[in-house]
């Protein structure tokens, strides 16, 4: 038997930015599952660098400017951004925009500050309210669709991802059906799960929930059932439901609606550290406990619960709800304005 | 070398002028392909483009979907050409079993399942119930699996297809699960569902009686379980009853805490914890403490309910300090 590992106690910086420079050149064939969706892992690592403050240092302006031409490549002619080229067939019809994918780009787009004078922001209206069902939900793909719309895909990741948009280009979604629908989620808990009726509360679905009614300018309704449930959640780290093991992805979701929600400062964030600290991998990135092999989705995710403490001097303030640093997120604002 | 003869070697496919990825001079996180996955994403763009819904489409999507089972638009095209050529369905299902034996499950194998099950419209959904139940034991708490049966009960019987009969065989089935493992949360869930949300649960029907005896019955079986604690209080809120009228059953677990509330429970017609409690019962339970504030404070006896706040937040819950010392200052 191996004796246990040395925990990692110190926050590992350069590891970390040499992880994700990696991962934005070359995936591994054991990454084809994300081919769909490389425009998010994009968004992990480009977020990551940002929030690590490496941005600048080690990527070089054409660099950036040559990533943002194979962003732009992305956006649909009539709108909203597709989730790699997987289907680039110049007919819109075989690779319509990706609701989750259209978020993670036009926020990688920032993170490169990329001017924004082609973002075709019409389009995107279009596009997102064409992803809007009546029952208040999305789709990730326009809804017209009967196979994208039945089922159980449309769930309150969607309505996360569409709020982003929305608040970034100001696209005044009807809300009122939107905040019925999330609230219809909220289950016996506290806490909020995929779907309304969907039988259990998960980290994931409530921060989404909670993030998407706060960016909407609501208060989600008794919001002291979902911060005790949410701070009943952490064992160390966060679990994402009771009697699961803890998961670094849940101390930025968990971790992020009790910050939006206005009470960061209840987080026992010294017990919450030791744990993302202790998931370090050796080569850098994050795995999802200790000792597990690191991947994009967990390491950024690792990096942001740091980043929301705002405890490591070399990471930037993380906006909560945009999930993206600050200072990304003013600049995108005052672009929006910019370009309007 | 692998023995992979490509596609374009094979007769079946000779007519198709494969359709390479346009990944652009300078892609951000490219994926190292292998050799069949990119020989079948060339030749399912081509076909994609032409609209082929043909059996050989349903061969390469099933090839594809193999290698990568996240794949929503190789997903949709193949369902698509399953009602276009009017396959039978029944089949297609077989192949999700096997789908699900591989660990090929994701989020698109549950979704086309759904569609599936919505096409074929059976009599009563009991065989798929059956099969769900059986993929639920050596994962008891997948979401996504969990979510299908939610679905799946939702589905069939805004269809009338669900009896009486059924509901009653469900609930009997979710108290086994909780039976086997007091502890799994998902289970709870759909023991809410079948018994509260559902239109019709038998929950509703008695004050909250028989779900309140439930949830304190599984409390004295397992004094630390988060799940039937969490339970038992979404039942209080529910029906909106004060919590300080079960006191009697929870005093018990509150001994090693100062805090000491009088409680009367010579009405008292609930169960009360067994004597002596379970074994390897560390005392006292938190969960226990936080019940009792919560009765306090409904009573607006803030002083002893903030006692208890700061007993959690100083000794009994050091991992939420934080939060119990908010909880009592909000009594003060
Ligand atoms: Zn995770």
């Amino acid at each position: 038997m191996d004796p246990p590992r040395a925990q990692q106690r110190t926050f590992r910086r350069n590891a970390h930015v040499a992880y994700f420079q990696r991962c934005l050149r070359a995936l591994p064939t054991a990454a084809q599952g994300h081919d769909p969706n490389r425009i998010t892992i994009a968004y992990f690592c480009l977020s990551a660098l940002d929030l690590l403050g490496a941005l600048d240092d080690h990527v070089a302006l054409e660099q950036r400017q040559s990533w943002a031409d194979w962003i732009w490549s992305l956006q649909s002619p009539s709108g909203g951004f597709r989730g790699s080229p997987y289907m680039t067939t110049l007919d819109d019809h075989t690779s319509p925009p990706h609701l989750p994918s259209t978020y993670t780009a036009l926020m990688t787009l920032a993170v490169l500050r990329a001017p924004l004078d082609r973002l075709n922001v019409p389009g995107l209206i279009s596009f997102i309210s064409s992803c809007q069902c009546p029952d208040g939900s999305f789709s990730p793909l326009p809804a017209a669709d009967e196979y994208i719309s039945a089922g159980f895909q449309n769930d309150v990741r969607m309505s996360y991802c569409a709020n982003v948009v929305a608040d970034v280009i100001d696209a005044g979604l009807p809300t009122q059906t939107q905040t019925d629908f999330i609230a219809r989620c909220k289950t016996w808990e506290g806490g909020y799960a995929s779907r309304p009726g969907v039988i259990e509360s998960q980290g994931g679905t409530t921060y989404c929930s909670v993030a998407a009614l706060s960016m909407m300018g609501t208060i989600p309704e008794e919001p002291a059932a979902s911060i005790r449930w949410l701070l009943q959640r952490q064992i160390g780290g966060f679990q994402g439901r009771p009697g699961k093991l803890e998961d670094v992805c849940y101390s930025f979701w968990c971790g992020a609606a009790i910050t939006i929600l206005g009470h960061a400062g209840l987080i026992n964030a010294e017990a919450d550290r030791a744990f993302l600290l202790a998931a370090q991998s050796p080569l850098g990135g994050f795995g999802k406990e200790p000792d597990d092999y690191p991947d994009p989705f967990h390491s950024y995710l690792a990096l942001a619960a740091l980043a929301l403490s705002h405890q490591d001097g070399g990471l930037k303030q993380l906006d909560p709800r945009w999930n993206v640093s600050r200072e990304t997120a003013n600049w995108l604002r005052e672009e929006m304005i910019r370009v309007a | 070398m692998s023995s992979y003869i490509p596609l374009s070697h094979r007769e079946q496919w000779a007519d198709i002028t494969p359709i390479p990825q346009d990944d652009g001079p300078d892609p951000l996180v490219p994926i190292m392909y292998s050799t069949e996955y990119r020989d079948a994403m060339d030749h399912f763009r081509a076909i994609s483009l032409a609209k082929e819904h043909s059996e050989r489409a349903l061969e390469l999507t099933e090839a594809i979907i193999r290698m990568n089972p996240a794949h929503y638009t190789v997903w949709q095209f193949r369902m698509a050409t399953l009602l276009a050529l009017n396959k039978d369905l029944e089949t297609e299902l077989e192949l999700m079993n096997e789908f699900a034996r591989e660990n090929l499950k994701s989020y698109q194998v549950w979704h086309h399942r759904l569609l599936l099950l919505t096409e074929i419209s059976p009599q009563s959904p009991s065989k798929e119930i059956d099969y769900i139940h059986d993929s639920l034991l050596p994962d008891p708490k997948n979401y996504h699996t969990w979510a299908y049966l939610h679905w799946l009960y939702s589905h069939f019987s805004s269809l009338g297809r669900i009896s009486e009969a059924d509901w009653d065989r469900e609930v009997r089935w979710c108290e086994e699960m909780l039976r086997t493992d007091g502890r799994n949360n998902s289970a709870w869930g759909w023991r809410w569902f079948l018994m509260m949300s559902r239109p019709g649960g038998k929950g509703t029907q008695d004050g909250g009686k028989g779900e309140i005896t439930y949830a304190l019955k599984a409390i004295h079986l397992i004094p630390h379980n988060v799940s039937a604690w969490n339970y038992l209080r979404g039942i209080l809120t529910h029906f909106k009853l004060p919590l300080a009228p079960l006191s009697p059953a929870v005093v018990p677990y509150t001994e090693g805490s100062t805090a000491f509330a009088p409680v009367d429970s010579s009405s008292f017609d609930f169960p009360l914890p067994s004597v002596p409690l379970p074994a390897h019962t560390p005392l006292p339970v938190p969960l226990a403490l936080e019940f009792q504030a919560d009765a306090l404070a409904e009573q607006r006896r803030t002083g002893e309910a903030s006692a208890i706040f700061a007993e959690l937040s100083q000794q009994f819950d050091r991992m939420r300090a934080g939060y119990w010392e908010y909880r009592r200052r909000a009594c003060e």
